[in-house]
């Protein structure tokens, strides 16, 4: 190998193992400069706190951003599937119907996007705005102007309560189905053929086209499956704090498409993949704990994030860059 | 050495053939039009169901609102000509609402401290362009996609401001902030004229001259643009700084219609993020262009004016301006289908 070879892969290493290396540094600094951060007390509050419902929307948002778009709609998805859910909770219907309901609003928002995007040809991005704004009018109006709906402490089915504080042999229920999402997303766009037209959509629509493979049926079932899995944040959150606040889901939104595209730096090719995202957000996770723990004024802390999620991004596409020319 | 002005105005010029039937050929100016149709006939169910709607006051009541969004989304419109029309791997800006709130916490905060009207202005506008210099590093030297790039710089510009302001409002008063908020001529407040100014310039250097010219060359053809020898490079990273520039004019022009820097400006960023991609419904040729951006500011004026004119449930109106949205660009889409 000559010495140019050598370089460019060790660049290409560089590049890869940003993300890596930021998480190892990260982790490694608050384990050495904050005493409590290493606890198991304070590593599960970073998992359920800080992680799980961010990985949810994350792995979502991994979806449209593998078709080669965007969904600014992730909260509405999220809203809808928790109103869904309350609502028919209160109304006394069974748990599982009531969760069926939640994830089939999500799915619905996803398929209101799917249509103007793979039927109406709109770009993602305005479609996915659109949607966001309207969502956010119909549940003012559903909820007299934005009120929050409470669970009343009593009288709601035990199995409620189970979903959002049981554990598993000491791990929580919620870290369990964020993970297991996760994993299932993971083989749809890793080793199905279905994620791999996606991902071919992505990269290349028009061979996608020119191979006489539907499209538009693809992107279309992205962005439902966009819906979907956000609906299950929605449960998520919604079981935990027994409560659905109007147009709360957005919040996720910016960090999810920040973690989504931070994961693609560990890809070869640069491409969105679920296991990736999920890195995205563990760095995020650790970063918003441990600046927490750290004691340092709440807004430097906003500052610290976006600083060290710029250097890791400057540091993969740097790399990536000299590697290709 | 440069791009063909006539070349490229000719590829640009495309227009949808010809149909045999005169009936679809108007249909297709409908539709080509249908955004202008469309704030025409908004401006005449506010204008015959509020009569207030038309009196010169209110008129100026619009343009003094809508200063502060426009001068943002053509800030945001530079960039995404430079950038191309695709928004997540092309051009957007996303920390600019966030620049504005620095900008005018920079400009409020030097104020109360006892500086002068200059410098503080002058701080202002250095804040923004400060910015836009980061963006621009990092989009085009770095290399980084702007949508993730401004994304981190939006972060740390927020975290700055709340750093700056301790997430309180900062009252500002100043001779510059008096004369721009209170009336000038015809009783319209001369951030309105600020606005149209603005325009007018921006609309000139963009739309009239070599450099914007090859701006939406470098936007839309890179590959070509770079063959013909333009420093794609340089002009991405000039469309980063005339943002940045125009989120400290904004940073400025907000302190003055709020008499102070506000927390929240981080509410801006979507609101701008539409009103600049909408503006390519205004334009003839779909593409984004600073007086098509004017007009879909002016658009987004009216409709929350006459709402509230109209006394119709704020609940409505984010819902409205996302149909809207929607049944536009929609309409827009199919026209570019059929040609």
């Amino acid at each position: 190998m000559s010495y140019r070879a050598i370089s460019e892969n060790l660049m290409a290493l560089g590049a890869r193992s940003a993300l890596l290396a930021a998480l190892v540094i990260v982790f490694s600094t608050f384990a050495l400069t904050a005493p409590s951060f290493l606890t198991t007390g304070n590593l599960q509050s970073l998992l359920v706190n800080n992680f799980t419902l961010l990985a949810v929307v994350a792995v979502a948002m991994t979806f449209a951003v593998a078709s080669g778009g965007i969904d600014l709609s992730v909260g509405a998805a999220i809203d809808f599937a928790s109103f869904a859910f309350v609502s028919l909770v209160l109304a006394g219907n069974p748990v599982w119907l009531a969760l069926f309901a939640g994830l089939g609003a999500g799915a619905l928002v996803g398929l209101f996007n799917a249509l103007l995007i793979s039927g109406v040809g709109l770009s993602p991005f305005l479609a996915t705005l659109g949607t966001l704004f309207v969502g956010r009018s119909i549940q003012q109006l559903l909820t007299n102007g934005g009120n929050p709906i409470y669970l009343p402490q009593s009288g709601i089915p035990e199995s409620f309560r189970a979903l959002g504080h049981s554990t598993i042999v000491g791990i929580p229920l919620s870290l369990l189905a964020a993970l297991a999402l996760a994993a299932v997303a993971a083989f749809l766009l890793g080793q199905t053929r279905f994620g791999r037209v996606v991902i071919a959509s992505g990269v290349q629509p028009d061979v996608v086209r020119y191979s006489g493979l539907p499209l538009r049926l693809y992107l279309g079932g992205a962005y439902i499956l966009v819906g979907l899995t956000a609906a299950f944040a929605g449960l998520i959150l919604t079981s935990t704090v027994t409560v659905y606040i109007p147009n709360s889901g957005n919040a996720f939104l910016l960090n999810a498409i920040g973690a989504a595209f931070i994961g693609t730096t560990i890809h070869p090719h640069g491409r969105p993949n679920v296991f990736g995202t999920i890195l995205g957000v563990l760095l995020l996770a650790i970063v918003s704990n441990g600046l927490l723990l750290s004691g340092l004024n709440f807004y430097w802390q906003q500052v610290g994030t976006g600083v060290l999620i710029f250097l890791v991004l400057a540091l993969s596409f740097a790399t990536r860059k000299t590697q290709r020319g | 050495m440069s791009v063909d002005a006539q070349n490229y105005a000719f590829v640009k010029r495309r227009r949808p053939k010809p149909s045999a039937k005169g009936r679809t050929r108007l249909a297709a100016a409908a539709l080509r039009y249908c955004a202008l149709l469309t704030f025409l006939a908004i401006l005449v169910i506010f204008s015959t169901s509020a009569p207030f709607f038309l009196s010169i006051f209110n008129i100026g009541n619009i343009l003094g609102q809508t200063a502060v969004t426009g001068v943002l989304a053509i800030g945001l419109t530079v960039v995404v000509i430079a950038g191309g029309p695709n928004v997540v791997t092309g051009g957007i800006d996303l920390s600019l609402a966030a620049n504005m709130g620095l900008s005018a916490a920079v400009y409020a905060s030097l104020l109360q401290m006892g500086y002068g009207d200059g410098s503080a202005a002058l701080s202002a506008l250095g804040t923004g362009l400060i910015i836009g210099a980061v963006n621009a590093l990092a989009v085009a030297q770095i290399g980084i996609v702007p949508l993730l790039a401004t994304l981190a710089v939006m972060n740390v510009v927020a975290g700055l401001e709340l750093v700056l302001t301790e997430n309180t409002v900062i009252p500002a008063s100043s001779d510059l902030l008096t004369g721009l908020s209170s009336g000038a001529l015809f009783g319209i407040p001369s951030l309105g004229y600020v606005l149209i100014g603005f325009s007018l310039v921006m609309g000139l250097i963009i739309q009239n001259t070599r450099f914007g010219l090859r701006l939406y060359a470098v936007g839309e053809f890179p590959e070509a643009a770079r063959a013909a020898g333009i420093p794609v490079k340089a002009y991405v990273s000039a469309s980063f700084l005339i943002s940045g520039f125009c989120g400290g004019i904004a940073g400025i022009l907000n302190t003055a219609y709020l008499s102070g820097s506000s927390t929240g400006s981080g509410e801006m960023l979507l609101p701008v993020v539409v009103t600049a991609l909408l503006g390519s419904v205004f334009s003839r040729r779909l593409v984004p262009t600073i007086g098509g951006t004017l007009l879909s500011a002016l658009f987004v004026g009216v409709l929350l004016n006459g709402f509230q004119l109209l006394n119709l449930s704020s609940t409505l109106v984010s819902g409205v301006q996302g149909v809207l949205i929607l049944l536009t660009v929609s309409a827009t889409t199919l026209i570019r289908r059929e040609s």
